[in-house]
């Protein structure tokens, strides 16, 4: 995929950290650098204060189940051969919330709220990305 | 002093509609020009008539196209709404404040979408991918993780909304069901074979836990409405549906399709929408007949029930149960089979079907029906609008 492609297609610009995070297995959201507000998804301006100025923090990696999909056919071809597969939405300690693809276990296994945590696993372009298993 | 307000200041005065199918044939500019033809006959209205027009942006044939084809003299007022079925109620919303400003008095509004033959936007083959992501690409976030179809980001707020308010997908079948029976009586409709509960729970699965008759249906199709100062409807062919009130609503931090990050959770854009409608409209959910609640997927009329004021919150299941959605039921809704039987053309099916319930012309009228509902997609900025009749 063509890095403008590959741009687009997960967000824009704003959310290059995240991905770059991702690929050296760091789980990083916005935090803004005048009142400390964690932000994501990512943007320019802190809606609590305003601030155009933010950092990329490190997060805990610690998170709660909130929803998940499992997805089936008709899919986008570089997905049909890991169909079924599951997409997780969490809450992340930081009040954050994200999603990602479950790993090391079936949806079967998943119940409201358990308890998450993050791990790194690529997308089939081969980018090491931020995933959720079940926390131990 | 009176607050000012396009209460009554406008109607519907004139309805078109093609007939639906899988590929039409023919471009989206022609079948938007033989719409209008068509709204402006039934209206008794000529294209001179015409100085407003208001469309989806996500509408890929422009105003000045229709209007030149049309030999319209000039358009003093144009305007458009973004968010693809979110936008349809706005749309005509903004055609009934632009009467009510004085800014035009008769406003022609349309939508021809090829999206039986033309593609998926998701799926990027699609015209219309560039048009929404001028809007924000925020429906690619989670791309990387394969999460891109309008069913996935709508199956993810289901799954917490059913857990949530004690819903199960029996309830989601009830809708389809409902949704089907009406259709059948529906000539225009595309699905008019009968649906069972057994149909529906047996159908593919999509998005656990949303499947195939979850999901609205891939149309080509054009139509269009009239939008007439309360004046002009005074004078054209049909019995005016007036414009009672008309809002739009957003919510706090949206984001298009993928609106997780909010608090609450599952709270749409649609209770927003209804608080400011109801306010305007000096009447409440009571007082409907008949509502069109936006059905491009099963899960989302359940949030409407609730955030529009017919049942409280964890009582949508029990209220679309056995046949509470059908003519002689609780609320008659989406009496055209909507867009998961009828067509999927970002609503505009929902406003005119509302429009024939005020007209006493639907396939399935509710008798008298003298208020009439219809809403935008709820996942997005969203919009609603009531209708009166005489």
């Amino acid at each position: 995929m063509a890095d403008d492609e590959f741009v687009r297609r997960n967000g824009g610009p704003d959310w290059i950290p995240y991905w770059e995070a991702g690929r050296r297995r760091e789980l990083r959201f916005q935090r803004c650098a005048a009142c400390g507000t964690w932000r994501h998804p990512p943007g320019p301006m802190c809606a609590r204060c305003l601030s155009f100025e933010s950092e990329w923090a490190l997060a805990s990696g610690r998170a709660r189940l909130l929803s998940w999909v499992v997805c089936h056919p008709p899919l986008l071809p570089a997905w049909k051969e890991r169909a079924p597969y599951t997409v997780v939405l969490v809450e992340c300690e930081e009040g954050v919330r994200t999603m990602g693809n479950l790993l090391g276990a079936g949806s079967e296994a998943l119940r409201m709220d358990m308890p998450m945590q993050v791990d790194f696993a690529a997308s089939p372009d081969g980018d090491l990305v931020p995933q959720w298993r079940l926390a131990t | 002093m009176e607050p000012v307000s396009l209460k009554d200041k406008a109607a519907v005065v004139g309805i078109g509609q093609l007939p639906f199918s899988k590929n039409i044939g023919r471009s989206e500019e022609v079948t938007a020009l033989e719409a209008a033809r068509l709204a402006l006959e039934d209206a008794g209205l000529k294209p001179s008539d015409i100085d407003g027009m208001s469309k989806w942006s996500i509408q890929v044939t422009a105003e000045n196209a229709i209007a030149r084809n049309l030999g319209v003299p000039n358009l003093r007022w144009f305007g458009e709404v973004g968010y693809g079925g979110g936008g349809g109620c706005g749309v005509v919303g903004h055609a009934a404040a632009a009467i009510a400003a004085g800014m035009a008095r008769c406003v022609l509004v349309y939508r021809s979408r090829n999206r039986g033959s033309g593609g998926r936007p998701w799926a990027g083959t699609s015209r219309e991918r560039d048009q929404a992501q001028a809007e924000g690409n925020e429906t690619a976030f989670f791309a990387a993780y394969g999460f891109v179809r309008p069913v996935d980001q709508v199956a993810m707020f289901a799954r917490r909304f059913l857990h949530d308010h004690g819903y199960s997908t029996r309830h989601l079948g009830w809708i389809a069901v409902s949704t089907r029976k009406h259709a059948m009586n529906n000539p225009m409709a595309m699905m008019r074979e009968p649906m069972t509960l057994e149909d529906h729970a047996r159908s593919r699965m999509i998005s656990d836990p949303l499947r195939l008759f979850d999901n609205c249906l891939e149309t080509d199709g054009a139509a269009a409405v009239i939008v007439a100062d309360a004046a002009v409807a005074r004078d054209c062919r049909q019995k005016p549906a007036y414009i009672r009130a008309a809002a739009q609503g957003m919510g706090p931090r949206n984001f298009t399709m993928n609106n997780y990050f909010k608090d609450p959770l599952l709270e749409s854009p649609g209770a927003y929408a209804a608080h400011d409608l109801w306010r305007m409209a000096g009447v409440g959910p009571k007082d409907v007949q008949v509502a069109q609640l936006y059905d491009a997927f099963t899960p989302l009329v359940l949030a409407s029930l609730e955030e529009y004021g017919f049942c409280k919150p964890g009582e949508a299941g029990a209220f679309v149960e056995d046949g509470g959605l059908e003519v002689g039921g609780r609320l008659p809704c989406n009496t055209s089979g909507g867009s998961l039987s009828e067509a999927y053309v970002h609503g505009i099916n929902l406003i005119i079907e509302a429009v024939r319930q005020i007209r006493g012309t639907s396939c399935n009228q509710v008798p008298g029906a003298q208020l009439s509902l219809v809403t935008s997609g709820n996942m997005v900025p969203t919009g609603a609008l009531l209708f009166r009749g005489g």
